[in-house]
C-alpha cells in the first residue's frame, strides 16, 4: 500500500541561503557584476492543472473594459495582480472523438499535447510531445535540472476507458510519444532534488565524478546489450540510454555550479549575481495534510527553483482528473461528482468554490513571484504561468472554451493586464503561442496548432 | 548456458483451429465485408471518418490487436440498433445483423497465434525494492522517494530522468550502506558479496573479475556475458586509477551493475536467431516472469538453480514451483499488486470520508479493512479452493476494531487479525467486505449504482459503459420533495428518466442488494432517511433475491463467468498488458482445463503461469491470416 502524504515533523528551513550549507545557492542570479553590465534573466515557462472546467459565468470576465475593476468571483484571489495577467475567451480543446467515452483521460493528456492517442495503440502510452517537454528539450539545457513536475496525488489512477492506458488518466507531461513522465508528490523529496541536503544521498548532494565515467561505461556496455535485442525493445532500452545521459548531464551542470561556487569563495567574482535580486524564499513543508498547504508548498518550491535558475520549466498537476475532495472547503464530494450539478445551485456553489480555491493556490504562486525582485523588474516579469483546465464546462464536458489564464510578462514578451473575449485559436495555438514568447524555436506546431495567437503578444 | 529449446507441438488450443479459421474467412468475405462495404465505409471510411471511426484499416487486417476493441464496439453499435443510424434510408435486415453479429463472434480465430508483445519490462517500483531487500538486505524502504506507479494492464513501462536519477541515488545509498565499515550485519553481507578480503599478493584483478561474475548472476537474474563482466571489470579499473582500494573499487562496480539495464529489466540471455517472430522465453526470462509475478522479488535459489539446469521449462517442474511460490508467505505480492487492485481495496488509504459522519474511519480501521481483504485472498490461494469461496465463505478476518463493524466486538479481543468463523450468512465473501464495501460509497453514503458497477465489473467481467456527460446526479432531485425517500425509492425516481433507464435497471438492483451494508459496511435495516432497507431485486437473466445472502449465493452459482473474470484479469496482469485477439482462444482453452478441477485457483494461476502468450515472446510483426 503506499502511504498517504503525512510529515510529522515541521521543518522550516529559513532563508535557506543563509542558514544551512546549500553551496549551490551562493551563485544564483544573473548580473554579471563584474562588468557591470546586466544580464537579461531568462524566461521561465510554468503551467498549473485543474481538471473538470469551471462554472463559466463565475469565470469569465464581462467585458474587456471591467476585466480588471470588478473581475468575476473566480479571479477574485488575482485581483491585485490582474494588470500582470491576460485572459482569452475562445481557445478550443482538441475534439477527442473517436474517445468520447474518456474525457476525463483527454482532458488532462491532451492538454500540454493538443493532439490525440494514437486510436490504433490505445493500451499504450502514443501521444505527441508535451509543450513542457518541448521546452525543456531547449531551456534544460542550461540549468541542473531541464524540468520539474509536480504533483499532489500518485499517478496510479487505475481506469481505462475507451482502452486507453491508464497513464493517460494521470499524466499530462510526455517526453516523447511514447513515454509519460512522472511528477514528484512529496514536497520533501522535491527539495532534495533541487538542492540535496546534508545526509542525502543522490547526485544533487555529491556530484561524484568518478560516477559520470562509471555511467559512461555502463551506457557503452548496453549498447553492446541493445545490438542483440529485438527491435522493439531495443526502443526501450533508449528510453534507458536517454535518461541515463540526462543524469550525466545533471551531474556534468552541478559539478559547474560547484566549481563556481569555489571560485567564488576564493575572491574570484565569477558570480552573476545582482545585488538587487532577492534572496531566495523560504520552504516550510507542513506537518498535516490540509490541503491548501499541500499546493502552497508545491507552489513555493516552484518559485524556488524558478527565482535560484535551478530549472526553467515547471509543470504542476494541482489535481488530477480522479476524485479529489475538498474538506477544507467544508463539504466531503468529490470534485468529479460536483462538476455534474445539472445546474442545481448548490452544486454549482460548490464547483464555484473549488475552482476559486484552486485559483487562489495558483494567485500565491503568482504573487509571490511578483514581490520577488529580479535584475530591473520582479520574477513574475521574466515567467510565464499558465493556469487552465482541461474542460470549460465539466457538467456537460465542453471545451469550446477552455479557461485559460496567463501570468507573468515573458520578459516582455506578453502584453499583460487584459482579457481578450473573441480570441480565435485552439489550445495548440496557445501553446505554440507560449512557446515562442518564452523565446523556443519550433520546428512544428504543438498538436493541432496552425498558428500563433499575435493578439497575446506585446508587439502587437 | 542451456540453449533455447526450438519450437514444441502446437499449443493445445491450436489442434481443431484450422476449421474454426476457415469458417471464420469464409464468414468475413460472405457476410462482414458486404456488410460493413453497404451500411458503415460511407461514413466510416478513409474518405470521411465521421467520429473519428474509419474501417479501412480494419478491413485489411481484421485479425488484429489493434482491431479488436474497433470491432467490439461496432458490435454494440449495431446491436443496439444505434447504427447504421435512424434515418438512412437503407437499414439492414435482421438477418443481415445477425450475420454480421454471428461473424463478430468469430472474429477471434482470425487472429494469428501471437503471445503478444512482450518487451523487455523494467522492475516496477515494489519490485526493485524488494530485489534490493534480497540481494543485500538493505530495508526495501530505501526506494520509497521514488514515484508510485500503476502495475499490471496499465504499466507504464518507462523510465525518465527523474526515475534515473533516483536509481542513482539509491544505488549510493545501498553501496554505502555495504561499505559502512563498522556496521556488523553489513559486514556479512559483505563478504558473502565479495568474498574473503584478497591475501597479499593475490591477482586483486583477477579476484573482482570472479567478484563480477558470482554477483551479476544474481543482480542480472542471469549468467553475464563475457562482455558484460568486462565493462563491470573496467568500472573497477575505473575505480583503482582514481585512487580507491580494492572494496571501494568493488563498491563502485556494484554500484554501476545497480545503474545497468540488465538490473533494472529483466532481459534475455541470448540473441534471437535471425528470421524467428515468436521464441520461448529463455529458463531464466521465465524464472524472473514466474517470480516477479507471485512474489514481486527475484527467483530465489532453488528457482535460478533450475533455471541453471535447464528444467524449468518441463510444465511438471514449473507447475511444482508455481505451487511452491504461492504457499510461501511472499505471496503476498500477489495480492498487493494485482488482488488488491482487483478489488479496489488499493484507494481505500487516501478515500476521503465523511468524518463526522464516520469517525471509524481511522488509519488503523483502513489498514484492518485491507488486511482482512488480504488475508483472505491469501487463505484461498494457499488452501487452493475455488474461486466462488472468494464470493461465498464463512469465514473471514477480523481484529477487534474492524469486529465492530461486524457486531461482534465482543467475541474478538486484541488488536491482531484472526481467522474468525462467521454464522451470519449474509456475511463472508468479498461482496460483504467493509472494505469493498466502502471503496464503492460516497463519502457520506454509499451508492448502490457503484456497487451495481463494481459487482458486473470486477467480479462478473462485464463492461459496464459509462454515464453520458448531462445525467442529472441524485442530489439534483428537489430535495424538500425527496426528504422522506429512501436512498433505493429516489434512485428508482431517478430512472424513470428513459436515458437512464436501461443502463440502470441492470445495474441498480444489484446495488440495492447490498443496501444492508452502509457506507462502512456495517449492517443496517434503516437507511438514513429511516426508511426500511427493501434489498430484493434481480440480475440480469431474472435471478431475484430478497437479501445479500441470496444475491450472493446466486453470483456464487455464475462459477464460469467468476472464474473466466479472474482468469482474463489474471493473465492480463501478468502479462503487463490488455487482452486482445488471440489471447481469448487462449482463455478460452485455460477454462475448460480450470472447469474440470472444479475452478480451484491454484490451478488457474497454474494455467496461467504455462500458458502460450506467458511462455512466449514475439520479436517481430506478427502475420496476417488474412494475406494470401
Amino acid at each position: 500500500m503506499t502511504h498517504p502524504f503525512r510529515l510529522n515533523r515541521r521543518t522550516c528551513l529559513k532563508g535557506l541561503g543563509a542558514t544551512l550549507a546549500l553551496p549551490l545557492l551562493e551563485t544564483m542570479g544573473w548580473a554579471d557584476t563584474t562588468r557591470r553590465t546586466v544580464v537579461k534573466p531568462p524566461v521561465r515557462l510554468g503551467f498549473m492543472y485543474m481538471p473538470h472546467g469551471v462554472i463559466m459565468d463565475q469565470f469569465w470576465p464581462a467585458d474587456a473594459a471591467s476585466f480588471r475593476s470588478s473581475p468575476p468571483p473566480a479571479l477574485e484571489s488575482l485581483r491585485d495582480v490582474l494588470d500582470q495577467c491576460l485572459l482569452m475567451k475562445g481557445i478550443t480543446g482538441v475534439p477527442i472523438a473517436p474517445f468520447n467515452g474518456a474525457p476525463h483521460a483527454l482532458e488532462l493528456s491532451t492538454w500540454l499535447t493538443a493532439c490525440l492517442p494514437d486510436p490504433d495503440r490505445r493500451s499504450r502510452i502514443n501521444i505527441g510531445i508535451s509543450a513542457d517537454q518541448i521546452a525543456a528539450n531547449h531551456l534544460g539545457a542550461h540549468t541542473s535540472l531541464p524540468s520539474l513536475e509536480l504533483a499532489t496525488m500518485p499517478q496510479t489512477h487505475k481506469e481505462n476507458q475507451e482502452g486507453l492506458n491508464e497513464g493517460y488518466y494521470s499524466h499530462c507531461s510526455f517526453r516523447s510519444p511514447t513515454e509519460a513522465v512522472p511528477a514528484e508528490t512529496n514536497p520533501r523529496n522535491v527539495l532534495n532534488r533541487l538542492f540535496g541536503h546534508a545526509g542525502q544521498s543522490g547526485p544533487a548532494s555529491n556530484a561524484d565524478p568518478l560516477d559520470r565515467q562509471m555511467l559512461d561505461l555502463v551506457l557503452d556496455g548496453a549498447k553492446d546489450l541493445r545490438k542483440k535485442l529485438p527491435q522493439d525493445d531495443q526502443h526501450k532500452l533508449d528510453e534507458y540510454l536517454d535518461s541515463v545521459r540526462a543524469v550525466e548531464r545533471r551531474i556534468a551542470a552541478i559539478e559547474d555550479r560547484q566549481k563556481e561556487a569555489a571560485m567564488e569563495k576564493a575572491g574570484v567574482a565569477s558570480s552573476k549575481r545582482n545585488a538587487s535580486d532577492s534572496p531566495p524564499i523560504e520552504i516550510k513543508i507542513p506537518e498535516g495534510d490540509k490541503r491548501s498547504e499541500y499546493m502552497q508548498v508545491m507552489c513555493d518550491l516552484t518559485v524556488l527553483a524558478f527565482q535560484t535558475d535551478t530549472t526553467r520549466v515547471s509543470t504542476y498537476i494541482g489535481s488530477t482528473p480522479n476524485g479529489v475532495s475538498y474538506p477544507e472547503l467544508g463539504f466531503t464530494d468529490r470534485h468529479h461528482s460536483t462538476t455534474h450539478h445539472n445546474h442545481n445551485p448548490d452544486l454549482v456553489a460548490k464547483v464555484a468554490a473549488i475552482t476559486a480555491f484552486n485559483i487562489a493556490q495558483y494567485a500565491y504562486m503568482v504573487k509571490k513571484m511578483a514581490g520577488l525582485r529580479e535584475g530591473d523588474g520582479t520574477l513574475l516579469d521574466n515567467c510565464i504561468m499558465m493556469w487552465g483546465s482541461g474542460l470549460e464546462d465539466g457538467n456537460r464536458h465542453a471545451r469550446e472554451n477552455l479557461p485559460f489564464i496567463i501570468a507573468g510578462g515573458g520578459g516582455g514578451s506578453i502584453k499583460t493586464g487584459r482579457f481578450l473575449p473573441d480570441t480565435k485559436g485552439n489550445q495548440g495555438d496557445l501553446l505554440t503561442t507560449l512557446l515562442a514568447c518564452a523565446g523556443i524555436p519550433l520546428d512544428r506546431p504543438v498538436g493541432i496548432a496552425t498558428k500563433q495567437i499575435k493578439e497575446m503578444m506585446a508587439t502587437v | 548456458m542451456p540453449l533455447v529449446s526450438g519450437f514444441a507441438a502446437p499449443p493445445p488450443e491450436e489442434l481443431d483451429l484450422a476449421a474454426l479459421q476457415a469458417d471464420a474467412k469464409r464468414s468475413f468475405c460472405e457476410d462482414a465485408e458486404p456488410f460493413l462495404g453497404k451500411y458503415c465505409t460511407e461514413c466510416h471510411g478513409s474518405r470521411r471518418m465521421r467520429g473519428g471511426i474509419n474501417f479501412a484499416p480494419a478491413l485489411k487486417d481484421p485479425g488484429s490487436m489493434a482491431f479488436s476493441r474497433q470491432w467490439k464496439q461496432a458490435l454494440a453499435s449495431v446491436k443496439a440498433h444505434d447504427m447504421p443510424p435512424e434515418d438512412e434510408d437503407e437499414q439492414p435486415t435482421a438477418e443481415e445483423r445477425q450475420k454480421f453479429e454471428a461473424w463478430l463472434g468469430k472474429l477471434k480465430y482470425l487472429s494469428p497465434r501471437d503471445p503478444g508483445q512482450f518487451v523487455i519490462r523494467r522492475l516496477t517500483k515494489v519490485e526493485y525494492g524488494n530485489t534490493l531487500r534480497d540481494l543485500f538486505g538493505v530495508d526495501p524502504a530505501v526506494v520509497d522517494a521514488l514515484p508510485d506507479e500503476v502495475v499490471g494492464e496499465g504499466y507504464l513501462n518507462s523510465l525518465s530522468p527523474l526515475q534515473s536519477e533516483q536509481f542513482l541515488g539509491i544505488a549510493n545509498e545501498v553501496v554505502s550502506q555495504i561499505l559502512a565499515a563498522d556496521a556488523p550485519p553489513m559486514t556479512e553481507v559483505r563478504k558473502r558479496l565479495f568474498g574473503e578480503p584478497p591475501a597479499p599478493g593475490e591477482d586483486l584483478r583477477a579476484a573482482a573479475q570472479a567478484v563480477a561474475r558470482s554477483l551479476a548472476r544474481e543482480a542480472y537474474r542471469r549468467p553475464a556475458s563475457e562482455a558484460e563482466v568486462d565493462v563491470l571489470l573496467a568500472v573497477f579499473d575505473l575505480a583503482r586509477t582514481n585512487g580507491l582500494d580494492h572494496t571501494a573499487a568493488l563498491g563502485l562496480m556494484l554500484k554501476a551493475m545497480l545503474v545497468s539495464p540488465q538490473f533494472l529489466f529483466i532481459t534475455p540471455a541470448a540473441e534471437a536467431q535471425a528470421g524467428q517472430t515468436i521464441v520461448p522465453l529463455d529458463d531464466y526470462q521465465l524464472a524472473s516472469r514466474l517470480s516477479y509475478l507471485l512474489w514481486a522479488t527475484m527467483p530465489d535459489p532453488e528457482l535460478a538453480g533450475l533455471a541453471d539446469r535447464g528444467h524449468l521449462r518441463e510444465p511438471a517442474v514449473l507447475q511444482a514451483q508455481v505451487k511452491r511460490l504461492l504457499e510461501d508467505p511472499r505471496s503476498r505480492a500477489l495480492f498487493d499488486g494485482f488482488g488488491a487492485h482487483w478489488l479496489g481495496l488499493a484507494k481505500l488509504e487516501k478515500q476521503t470520508f465523511d468524518a463526522a459522519k464516520f469517525p471509524q474511519m481511522t488509519g488503523e480501521m483502513r489498514s484492518a479493512m485491507y488486511e482482512e481483504a488480504r488475508l483472505f485472498f491469501q487463505s484461498i490461494v494457499a488452501e487452493n479452493q475455488s474461486v466462488v469461496r472468494l464470493i461465498d465463505s464463512d469465514y473471514t478476518y477480523l481484529n477487534d476494531r474492524l469486529a465492530t463493524l461486524y457486531g461482534l466486538e465482543t467475541e474478538v479481543a486484541g488488536p491482531e487479525m484472526r481467522r474468525v468463523k462467521l454464522t451470519n450468512a449474509n456475511r463472508g465473501g468479498i461482496l460483504s467486505m467493509p472494505g469493498v464495501l466502502a471503496t464503492t460509497s460516497f463519502p457520506n453514503r454509499t451508492s448502490p449504482v457503484n456497487r451495481g458497477v463494481w459487482v458486473l465489473e470486477q467480479v462478473l467481467g462485464e463492461h459496464v459503459p459509462s454515464a453520458p456527460p448531462n445525467v442529472p446526479e441524485l442530489e439534483k432531485q428537489d430535495q424538500e420533495q425527496v426528504a422522506n425517500l429512501t436512498l433505493r425509492q429516489r434512485t428508482e425516481l431517478h430512472r424513470t428518466d428513459a436515458a437512464c433507464a436501461s443502463c440502470h435497471k441492470i445495474l441498480d438492483p444489484i446495488g440495492f442488494g447490498l443496501e444492508n451494508f452502509d457506507a462502512i459496511g456495517r449492517w443496517r435495516d434503516a437507511d438514513d432517511s429511516g426508511g426500511l432497507i427493501d434489498a430484493a431485486g434481480e440480475l440480469p437473466g431474472a435471478e431475484r433475491f430478497a437479501s445479500p445472502k441470496e444475491l450472493k449465493a446466486i453470483i456464487a452459482g455464475r462459477q464460469d463467468e467468476l472464474a473466466r473474470n479472474l482468469t482474463q484479469r489474471l493473465l492480463a496482469y501478468a502479462l503487463c498488458r490488455p487482452l486482445e485477439g488471440y489471447d481469448e482462444i487462449v482463455v478460452d482453452h485455460l477454462m475448460q482445463t480450470i472447469a474440470a478441477d472444479g475452478y480451484r485457483i491454484q490451478t488457474l494461476i497454474s494455467e496461467i503461469v504455462t500458458s502460450y502468450p506467458f511462455m512466449h515472446h514475439r520479436i517481430q510483426k506478427p502475420t496476417n491470416l488474412l494475406s494470401p
